[in-house]
C-alpha cells in the first residue's frame, strides 16, 4: 500500500519505487521476492508488431484475391521455365560442330575433368570399370567410333543403367570426355580391370 | 494475517541438475562424433550402431529432452514452490517424473542406434516409449497443477503462465504427431500419409522448438534473471503481451518448413505470414529479460552467471529474427536442405539454450549446497570457450550452406547445370566441416570445465536438502482487478485460455489438409508399393536415409533440371511415413527409379554404393551400409504391414496378405538374378534387395505413365 514515507525507496505519491530507475513498481507483484515494473511497451517494438502484421495482411490478400505469380507456385515455376525457353530458343544442332576426335590439350583436359566428375561414378577414374564395363580395353559393347561413342554418351543405353547426358553436357563437353576415353583411356593399364564386355575391336 | 510455515524439498531440483550435466556431455559428445563422421565417413567402420544416420537421432535427442527437458524440470521444481509458496505437491509424483523420463532417455539410446525409429525428426522414438512419454508427462502435469491449486500466493507469477503453456501444448502436440497404428511392438505406421504426415510432423517439429525449447527456457529466465541480478521484471504488460501473442501465433508457423514443397499455397503462406509476426513477440521475450538487467551491467561484467544469461537471451533474439527470415520464400529457397539451418538451430541450443542451462545451474549448485561457486574464474572461460565454440560452429555452416546452394542454383552460359554433380557441391564445403567440428570440439571443452567447476563446486559444501519458509495463506481475489490479473488468480481458466490459444493455429491448418480433397489432387498413375518395396521402405527408415537424403524436388529449374519434374503432393498419398527429409548432405532420391533423370543409378550401382560408397565416389561422404548385404529381411511382419496399410487407407486388395510374400520373392530373386548376372555375389532375401527395390521404384509412378 502507499505509504507516507519520503525515503528513497518510495516516490512522492508514496509508491514504491524501484531506486535504480526510479520507476514505480506494481504494487502486490512480489513474486519470491521478484517485483515487476510496469514500462510501457518500446514505441519501436510496437511499430514493429504493427508492421508485421499489415505484411501478413498483404501477403494474404497477395496470395487470395489476386493470385501473384510469386506465391502461386505453380505460376511462379511455370515463368521461370517460360523465360528460360524464350531466352534461349532451341538452336537446330550447329551447323559448325562436327563429332570428330578433339586433340588439342585444352579439351582433353576438359573432358579428364568431367570424366573424373561423372563418368568415375560408374567406369572408375583410371577407366576400369565397376558399374559400367571397363573403358581401357579393346572390347565394345557399342562400337568403338568417335561417333558410336558420342550417340552413347548423348542417348544413353537405359536398359544398362547409363544415362542419357544430352541434358546435362553441352555437345562440346561430351566431344571432349569422348575424345578423352578414346585418347587416355583406352590402352592405359587400370588397378582393378573388370572383364571384358563385347566384341574384340582391332 | 497468520504465517505458515512449510518446507521446500531440493532434492529433486538436485537429482534434475545433476541429470541435465550428465546428458548435456552425452548430446554434445554424441554430436562431436557425428560431426567427424561427416568429415571421416568411415569412421563408424562397418559397426551400424554408430553410423551417422542412425545416432544423429541420438544427438539432438538428448540435447532437446535430455539436457534442455532436464534443465527446465529443475527450473520448474526449484522455482514453482518459491513462486507459489508451497512444496511440491507430491514426493512420489516427482520421483516418478524424474526416474520416468530418465528411463525415456535410456530407451532413446538403445532404440535409435540399433534401427527403432518412426523417422519423424525429434519423434523419431518407437510406439510404445510414446506411451511412457504421455504417461509420465502425465504425471508430471499432476504435479505441476497440484501445487498451483496448493499455492499461498492467489496470483501465478509470469514464469508459471510458460510452465502452464508448456505441459498443455507439448500434450497436444505429442499426442496428435504421434497417432500410429501398430505393425508391432517395434514398429507402427502413422495415420497420417504423405504430405498430411509431412504437415503434422512439423506443426510438431517446429512446436516442439517452440513449447520445449523456448516458453519453458523463457519461464526460467523469468525466475532466474531477476533472482540473480536481483532486479524487478521491465514490463509487466510486455510479459502479458508478448505471453499470448508467442503463443497464439507460434502454433501456425510449422509449415515454414515444407516452403515449396508439395503442401498447398494457402498453407505455405500461413507458415510465412505467421512467422513473420513472430519476430515482435519474441522479442518482447528478449526485451523483457535484457532490459530487466537495466542498472545491473556491472553485475554482469563480472557475473559468469549473468554473462550466460545475457549471450542466450542475446542469442535467442538472433534466432528469433533469423528464423521469420528463412521463412520468407525468397531465403528459404536458398536455405533449405542446407547447412544454413543447422547453423540456425546451433544459435538457438548452443547459445540461448545451453547458456540458459549454464547460467541456471552456476547460480544453483552454490544455493543448493551453501557454498560459493567453486571457481568464478573457470565459470568466465568457460563462458568465453562456449562463445566462441558457439560463432566457431555456426559461422562455417552459414557459409557452407550458402556456398552450396548458390552451386546447386549454377547454370552455365550453355544453360546446363554448373555443378550436375551433387558431390561436387559436397567437396566444396568439406573445409567448413572441419571448422564445425572444431567449434564443436571447443564447446565440448567449455562443456568439461562446467562440470569440473560445478562437481568441485558441490563437493566443498554440503547439500542443503530443506529450506522452510513461511507465508501467508491466499486471501481471496481483489475487486476491480483487470481481466488478466483475475484470470492470474484464476490458473485453470488460464490454463484453458492458453489451451484455446495454441489449438486455433493446429485446427486451422490441419483439418483442411485432411478434409479438403482439393489439397491434395489425386493422381491415378501413382501405386501402393509393392510388398518388397515396402520392406526396403522400412530399411530406408531403420537407416535413417532421410537424414541426408531428401525425397522433395522443389519447382526450381535447377532442381528439375537435376532431379526431375517436380514433387506432387498425390504422389505421397501411401507414404506412411512421409520421407520429405529436411537437409541434402546427399542429392534428392525423390525420382531415383526413373530411368530417363540424370540422377537415374543400375541396381549394380546401387549394390556397390551402399557396400562401399567410396569404390564407386572417392570423394563420397558416406558411410558404408555393409550389414545390408548380410542382415535378412523379415518377412514375418509383410503380411501385417499390408493389414495395417489397408486399414489406413492404402488399396491393397482384400486378402492381399496372403500373396505378398510370394511377391515379395519373385521379385527379390529378379533382382538378385540381375545382380549376379553382373558378377556381384549377393543372396536373395538380404535388406539391401529390398532397399534397392525401394529406390527403382521412387518417382516411377508419374513418369511410367507420360
Amino acid at each position: 500500500m502507499a505509504t507516507d514515507n519520503k525515503d528513497k525507496t518510495h516516490d512522492e505519491e508514496g509508491y514504491e519505487i524501484d531506486t535504480l530507475t526510479n520507476e514505480r513498481l506494481i504494487q502486490d507483484h512480489t513474486y519470491d521476492g521478484i517485483k515487476e515494473l510496469d514500462n510501457d511497451l518500446p514505441p519501436w517494438w510496437k511499430w514493429l508488431f504493427y508492421l508485421t502484421i499489415i505484411f501478413a495482411i498483404v501477403y494474404m490478400v497477395r496470395l487470395f484475391v489476386f493470385q501473384a505469380d510469386d506465391l502461386v507456385q505453380e505460376s511462379e515455376y511455370q515463368l521461370v521455365m517460360d523465360k528460360h525457353a524464350k531466352d534461349n530458343p532451341k538452336s537446330d544442332e550447329s551447323n559448325t560442330f562436327k563429332i570428330e576426335l578433339l586433340t588439342s590439350s585444352a579439351d582433353l583436359e576438359a573432358g579428364k575433368e568431367t570424366w573424373t566428375k561423372i563418368c568415375a561414378a560408374c567406369h572408375l577414374v583410371d577407366g576400369g570399370g565397376i558399374v559400367g564395363p571397363n573403358m581401357t580395353d579393346n572390347y565394345w559393347i557399342h562400337g568403338n567410333t568417335v561417333d558410336d561413342l558420342y550417340t552413347i554418351v548423348t542417348n544413353g543405353v537405359i536398359e544398362k543403367g547409363m544415362i542419357p547426358y544430352n541434358t546435362q553436357l553441352s555437345e562440346k563437353a561430351r566431344l571432349q570426355v569422348v575424345s578423352y576415353i578414346l585418347t587416355d583411356i583406352v590402352g592405359s593399364t587400370p588397378a582393378t580391370p573388370k572383364a571384358p564386355e563385347g566384341k574384340e575391336y582391332k | 494475517m497468520e504465517l505458515q510455515k512449510f518446507t521446500y524439498d531440493n532434492r529433486l531440483t538436485n537429482l534434475f541438475i545433476w541429470a541435465t550435466v550428465g546428458w548435456g556431455i552425452v548430446a554434445m559428445l554424441v554430436g562431436l562424433t557425428i560431426a567427424l563422421e561427416l568429415i571421416f565417413p568411415n569412421m563408424s567402420g562397418e559397426i551400424s550402431w554408430l553410423v551417422f544416420s542412425r545416432i544423429r537421432p541420438v544427438h539432438t535427442n538428448a540435447a532437446i529432452f535430455a539436457f534442455v527437458g532436464n534443465g527446465f524440470f529443475a527450473a520448474i521444481y526449484y522455482s514453482m514452490p518459491r513462486l507459489l509458496k508451497t512444496p511440491m505437491y507430491s514426493k512420489a509424483l516427482g520421483n516418478i517424473h524424474f526416474w520416468g523420463w530418465q528411463l525415456i532417455i535410456v530407451l532413446a539410446a538403445l532404440t535409435y542406434p540399433f534401427g527403432f525409429t518412426q523417422s519423424k525428426e525429434y519423434a523419431e522414438l518407437i510406439w510404445p516409449i510414446d506411451v511412457l512419454v504421455v504417461v509420465i508427462w502425465v504425471f508430471f502435469g499432476l504435479n505441476l497443477f497440484a501445487t498451483i491449486v496448493n499455492r499461498r500466493v492467489k496470483h501465478i507469477y509470469v514464469a508459471i503462465w510458460f510452465y502452464i503453456a508448456t505441459w498443455v501444448t507439448i500434450a497436444v502436440l505429442y499426442i496428435v504427431n504421434n497417432l500410429a497404428l501398430p505393425v508391432s511392438l517395434t514398429l507402427s505406421y502413422p495415420i497420417y500419409a504423405g504430405i498430411q504426415d509431412a504437415l503434422v510432423q512439423w506443426w510438431y517439429g517446429h512446436n516442439a522448438v517452440a513449447f520445449f525449447l523456448t516458453t519453458p527456457i523463457l519461464g526460467m529466465m523469468y525466475y532466474f534473471i531477476p533472482k540473480a541480478a536481483n532486479r524487478p521484471i521491465y514490463s509487466y504488460k510486455l510479459s502479458i503481451i508478448h505471453f499470448w501473442a508467442l503463443i497464439f501465433l507460434y502454433i501456425w508457423a510449422g509449415p515454414h518448413h515444407l516452403l515449396y514443397s508439395a503442401l498447398p499455397d494457402w498453407a505455405q503462406a500461413l507458415g510465412v505470414v505467421f512467422s513473420v509476426m513472430l519476430i515482435a513477440p519474441s522479442w518482447g521475450g528478449m526485451i523483457n529479460g535484457l532490459l530487466t538487467l537495466r542498472g545491473a551491467w556491472d553485475k554482469v561484467r563480472e557475473d559468469p552467471v549473468l554473462k550466460m544469461f545475457v549471450v542466450g537471451v542475446t542469442a535467442y533474439g538472433m534466432s528469433t529474427f533469423e528464423g521469420p527470415m528463412l521463412s520468407l520464400k525468397t531465403v528459404n529457397a536458398l536455405s533449405h536442405f542446407t547447412d544454413w539451418t543447422i547453423a540456425h538451430v546451433h544459435i538457438g541450443t548452443l547459445g540461448w539454450n545451453s547458456m540458459m542451462n549454464f547460467g541456471m545451474i552456476y547460480w544453483l549448485v552454490p544455493r543448493l549446497f551453501k557454498t560459493k561457486l567453486y571457481s568464478v574464474k573457470l565459470a568466465n572461460t568457460h563462458f568465453w570457450i562456449a562463445t566462441l565454440g558457439m560463432l566457431f560452429f555456426s559461422i562455417p555452416l552459414y557459409f557452407a550452406g550458402f556456398t552450396q546452394a548458390l552451386m546447386w542454383k549454377e547454370f552455365t552460359a550453355e544453360g546446363f547445370l554448373a555443378y550436375p554433380n551433387f558431390l561436387e557441391t559436397v567437396t566444396q564445403i568439406l573445409p567448413m566441416y572441419y571448422l564445425r567440428a572444431f567449434g564443436g570440439a571447443l564447446y565440448v571443452i567449455g562443456a568439461i570445465l562446467f562440470i569440473y567447476n560445478v562437481w568441485k563446486t558441490a563437493a566443498q559444501g554440503k547439500f542443503n536438502r530443506y529450506e522452510n519458509d513461511e507465508a501467508a495463506p491466499k486471501g481471496p481475489a481483489k475487486k476491480g482487478e483487470s481481466f488478466h490479473r483475475s484470470i492470474e488468480g484464476k490458473p485453470l481458466k488460464f490454463t484453458l485460455l492458453a489451451l484455446v490459444a495454441i489449438l486455433i493455429g493446429g485446427l486451422f491448418e490441419v483439418v483442411p489438409m485432411y478434409l479438403v480433397k482439393s489439397n491434395i489432387p489425386t493422381i491415378a498413375a501413382v501405386k501402393p508399393y509393392t510388398p518388397l518395396e515396402l520392406e526396403g521402405r522400412d530399411v530406408y527408415i531403420a537407416e535413417g536415409c532421410y537424414l541426408c537424403h531428401s525425397q522433395m524436388i522443389r519447382p526450381f529449374r535447377n532442381e528439375t533440371e537435376r532431379y526431375g519434374e517436380y514433387t506432387k503432393a498425390g504422389e505421397t498419398v501411401y507414404d506412411h511415413p512421409f520421407q520429405f527429409g529436411s537437409k541434402r548432405t546427399g542429392p534428392d532420391l525423390a525420382r531415383e527409379g526413373v530411368k530417363t533423370l540424370p540422377n537415374y543409378k543400375p541396381d549394380s550401382w546401387h549394390f556397390n554404393h551402399m557396400i562401399n560408397p567410396q569404390k564407386v565416389s572417392p570423394e563420397s561422404i558416406m558411410p558404408p551400409y555393409p550389414w545390408l548385404a548380410e542382415n535378412e529381411i523379415d518377412i514375418s511382419l509383410t503380411p501385417n504391414k499390408i493389414n495395417v496399410m489397408r486399414t489406413l487407407g492404402v488399396p491393397y486388395p482384400e486378402g492381399y496378405e496372403d500373396q505378398a510374400i510370394a511377391d515379395l520373392k519373385a521379385q527379390y530373386d529378379q533382382i538378385a538374378n540381375g545382380l549376379r548376372s553382373g558378377g556381384i555375389e549377393v543372396e536373395d532375401n538380404k535388406e539391401i534387395i529390398a532397399l534397392i527395390a525401394y529406390l527403382q521404384r521412387l518417382g516411377t509412378d508419374v513418369y511410367n505413365n507420360k
